[in-house]
């Protein structure tokens, strides 16, 4: 039985269907299926099709939004008290650098860390350096994922590394992503990674995991 | 349309035409121009052709006195003298040197300028029938239009790229390029200078025009390509914290301008400053011109570009934002997308359940440009090949949608529209939050005046179907050109515009957009490719 409905569940959501999808999730929960089984058979497998579904030609926004906020109503209706899961694999601090204020690719990346099982905390957009490095020192974070729309903010993600290193948080893995970054090398930018698309930056993370 | 087939040099051009110009102007909105010195008045003799096959006017005296009975019997003729009504097949024998810059026509414009019927101002000079021009300074384009100052006639006019466009295609990037080096920003300053005096003289040359009686030159722009024309504060705008503070770009060099363009030594040249943040003298000069403030009624312009200027009128105050969609609409950005120039699709349109389209100038086509795109989404989606997402449904094989396939290919791709997507959805939350700050709907609105990118191609009903405009009847919707330049125009010829511009900045509230809460939600639902929601 639940089988089935995690495979209506898979469906609502890869179709963007929202209220179907509570819908569904709402019966899973009715009939005791754990939410952490219907995060990783549901959500996890959602995201991995539609992983699968946006590489770079094939990227639509649209679709991905729609995904994405099926996911985070059904997130809610599994833990009400915060829509994410009580223990996490880990913490990554996002941000937008000063005088970036575009924030919408940045709450994809949310999106799918949190369906992916990891806590995002966000320092929002217009974000000083110093911000992101002190959120991410008191949040033990994993990683620090600076997302960049606009050309201007590159000499700030540069030194994101520097002051890290400064401050003995040189642990921390720094990624960037976002339009105005992602065509750029890790070494250019000076940070671990560069991610095409949230999904890319997902994988480097799991990498991370793995390694250690 | 009758199709005019030139050759020129060794290559040969098909150009479908509207009658009621001459063979010279019709050729002028090419890249095969024709030698000119007279502005078109049969009295220079450069501009010869060769009638291969074609019925046209019989010569006209100038004609006779010029070319002499002997070459007219060859078919030689002036295409400034020759009006073609049907197909015709000609030879340049005379064609223009390449230049950077392209005519504009002067009928647009004299249209809304008898629709706006401001008082001239009184120039006093020591020049007698002294001559003004005006420039709209924008990101990608430099347009310029010579006027006779006692009359307001346009005389001649130019377009061409801004040469900073080698530093980057949008603001932020020549902003930053600016500020890194004090060599990059003197140089960027300097190409448009000399920008601006090459325009000129191409008129100069081309149209017989003496440059020394231009005692007046007006200048608008948005604030970036301001601040970078006279080198003070292009830094300002890249902190958010300028954006809604007035940013001083007024240069403060000009009499050197004049010198360098060799125009009237002591000629008043005036840069209208912009108003605040982003937003620019463009606009202000796009809404005196299109006079949308002119009554009660609500109305709204739309001054497409990369950077689309959106200004709403609810009766008592302008709501002025601005809308970063990216270049989609001018023709960049996409993987098949052209400027609207020779060998773009402008226009497609559908036939039981057949596509068909249209090219610029010659047959050959080379992309698709912004109207090309909004008519060929639309027209996908009435014919069930494209969902309202952005998906291909299974009537399109493949990756992607092929409107032209063979020797010569145009592919929509799935990432062409979701570059498109965006760019819509940028420009329809802009109006929607607009309309909502204004406590409007669409059904407030009488007016709605469309500026820049599309010139007059914009299929209004395919932009409504989409969702690029508000749903109002399609008769309330005009295409006005370069409202920017109009604009400039009554500025350089007026007291009165002047005088409304004052008026105007009281009026004005700066919404930014960034700090919308619900952007994102609005954004979202504007990436649908359906009517824009609300009455
Ligand atoms: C929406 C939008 C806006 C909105 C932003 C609202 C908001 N809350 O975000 C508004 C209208 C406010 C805006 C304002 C401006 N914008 Co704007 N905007 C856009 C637009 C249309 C879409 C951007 C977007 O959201 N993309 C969708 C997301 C999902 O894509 P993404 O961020 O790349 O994210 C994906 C991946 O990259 C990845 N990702 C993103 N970040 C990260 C981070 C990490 C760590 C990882 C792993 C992955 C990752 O995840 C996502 C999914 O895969 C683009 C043009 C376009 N067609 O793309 C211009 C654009 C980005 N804007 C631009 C500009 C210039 C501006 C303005 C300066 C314009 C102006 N004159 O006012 C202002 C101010 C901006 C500023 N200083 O920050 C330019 C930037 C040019 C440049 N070279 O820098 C663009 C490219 C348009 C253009 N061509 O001119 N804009
Ligand atoms: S005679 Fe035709 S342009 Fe001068």
């Amino acid at each position: 039985m639940s089988e089935l409905t995690i495979n209506r569940l898979l469906e609502a959501l890869l179709e963007g269907n929202q209220s179907l999808a509570v819908v569904e999730s709402r019966k899973l929960l009715e009939n005791d299926v754990k939410p952490e089984r219907i995060v990783t058979e549901g959500i996890e497998s959602a995201m991995t099709q539609l992983d699968a579904k946006c590489t770079v030609e094939q990227f639509n926004l649209l679709e991905i939004m729609l995904v994405g906020r099926a996911v985070m109503e059904v997130m809610k209706v599994l833990y009400p008290t915060d829509g994410s899961p009580p223990d996490t694999k880990g913490i990554v601090v996002t941000g937008a650098l000063e005088g970036d204020v575009h924030d919408l690719g940045k709450n994809i990346l949310r999106i799918v860390l949190t369906a992916k099982g990891y806590r995002v905390v966000d320092c929002g957009t217009d974000c000083p350096v110093e911000k992101l490095i002190d959120t991410a020192a008191q949040e033990a974070a994993l990683t620090i994922g600076v997302s960049g729309l606009i050309t201007t903010v590159i000499p700030q993600v540069r030194q994101v590394t520097a002051i890290l290193s400064e401050r003995g948080l040189g642990h921390i893995k720094v990624m960037a992503g976002g339009a105005a970054l992602k065509q750029a090398t890790a070494e250019s930018l000076n940070v671990d990674f560069v991610a095409q698309t949230a999904f890319d930056g997902v994988h480097y993370i799991d990498q991370i995991l793995e390694v250690k | 349309m009758p199709l005019l087939i030139a050759k020129i040099e060794k290559s040969e051009r098909r150009i479908p035409f509207t009658p009621g110009r001459s063979l010279r102007d019709i050729l002028d909105a090419t890249e095969s121009r024709v030698r000119s010195g007279c502005r078109g008045s049969g009295a220079c003799g450069f501009c010869r052709v060769q009638i291969e096959a074609g019925k046209v006017n019989e010569p006209t005296p100038n004609e006779y006195t010029l070319l002499g009975s002997a070459r007219l019997e060859k078919g030689i003729r002036l295409a400034c003298q020759v009006m073609p009504e049907d197909d015709l097949r000609i030879v340049v024998l005379e064609p223009a040197p390449k230049s950077n810059w392209r005519s504009l026509f002067a009928e647009e414009d004299e249209v809304r300028r008898i629709k706006t019927s401001l008082t001239l101002r009184e120039f006093q000079s020591e020049v007698e029938h002294p001559y003004g021009v005006a420039v709209d300074l924008g990101t990608t384009r430099i347009s310029l239009s010579l006027l006779e100052l006692s009359s307001g006639k346009r005389l001649a006019g130019r377009y061409g790229l801004n040469p900073q466009m080698r530093f980057g295609s949008d603001i932020m990037t020549r902003l930053v390029a600016a500020s890194e080096s004090q060599i990059q920003a003197q140089t960027m300053r300097q190409q448009v200078i000399e920008a601006i005096g090459e325009a000129m003289l191409d008129i100069a040359t081309r149209e017989g025009i003496n440059l020394k009686i231009v005692t007046r030159l007006a200048l608008v722009g948005n604030t970036a390509m301001l601040t970078l024309l006279s080198g003070r504060n292009y830094g300002m705008l890249l902190q958010p914290s300028s954006w809604m503070s007035y940013v001083d770009c007024l240069p403060q060099d000009t009499e050197s301008w004049a010198v360098s363009w060799d125009i009237y030594p002591r000629a008043r040249i005036e840069v209208i400053a912009p108003l605040a943040g982003f937003v620019g003298s463009d606009l202000l000069a796009g809404v005196v011109a299109t006079r949308v403030t002119e009554n009660e009624a609500g109305a709204l312009l739309i001054d497409f570009g990369t950077n689309s200027e959106i200004a709403l009128w609810d009766g008592q105050t302008l709501w002025v934002t601005s809308a970063a969609g990216g270049p989609a609409f001018e023709g960049s950005g996409t993987s098949c997308g052209i400027p609207a120039e020779p060998g773009a699709v402008y226009r497609v349109s559908l036939e039981n359940g057949e596509l068909d389209f249209a090219v610029i100038a010659d047959g050959k086509v080379r992309g698709m440009c912004g109207s090309g795109l909004i008519d060929l989404i639309a027209n996908l989606v009435k014919s069930g090949r494209l969902g309202k997402t952005g998906r291909f449904t299974s009537n399109v094989p493949g990756e992607c949608f092929k409107l032209v396939e063979g020797e010569q290919n145009l592919y929509l791709t799935k990432g062409d529209v979701d570059v498109f997507q965006r760019a819509k959805a940028a420009i329809g939350a802009g109006i929607n939050i607009l309309l909502e700050k204004a406590g409007m709907g669409s059904r407030n609105l009488h007016r709605i005046c469309i500026g820049g990118a599309f010139g007059q191609f914009l299929n209004v009903g395919n932009a409504q179907d989409i969702g690029l405009l508000p749903n109002i009847q399609t008769d309330l919707i005009e295409l006005c050109g370069n409202t920017a330049l109009a604009g400039c125009e009554w500025f350089l010829l007026s007291s009165e515009a002047t005088k409304s511009l004052e008026i105007l900045t009281e009026q004005v509230k700066i919404i930014n957009l960034a700090q919308c809460d619900d952007f994102e939600d609005i954004f979202f639902k504007n990436l649908y490719i359906e009517p824009m929601a609300g009455s």
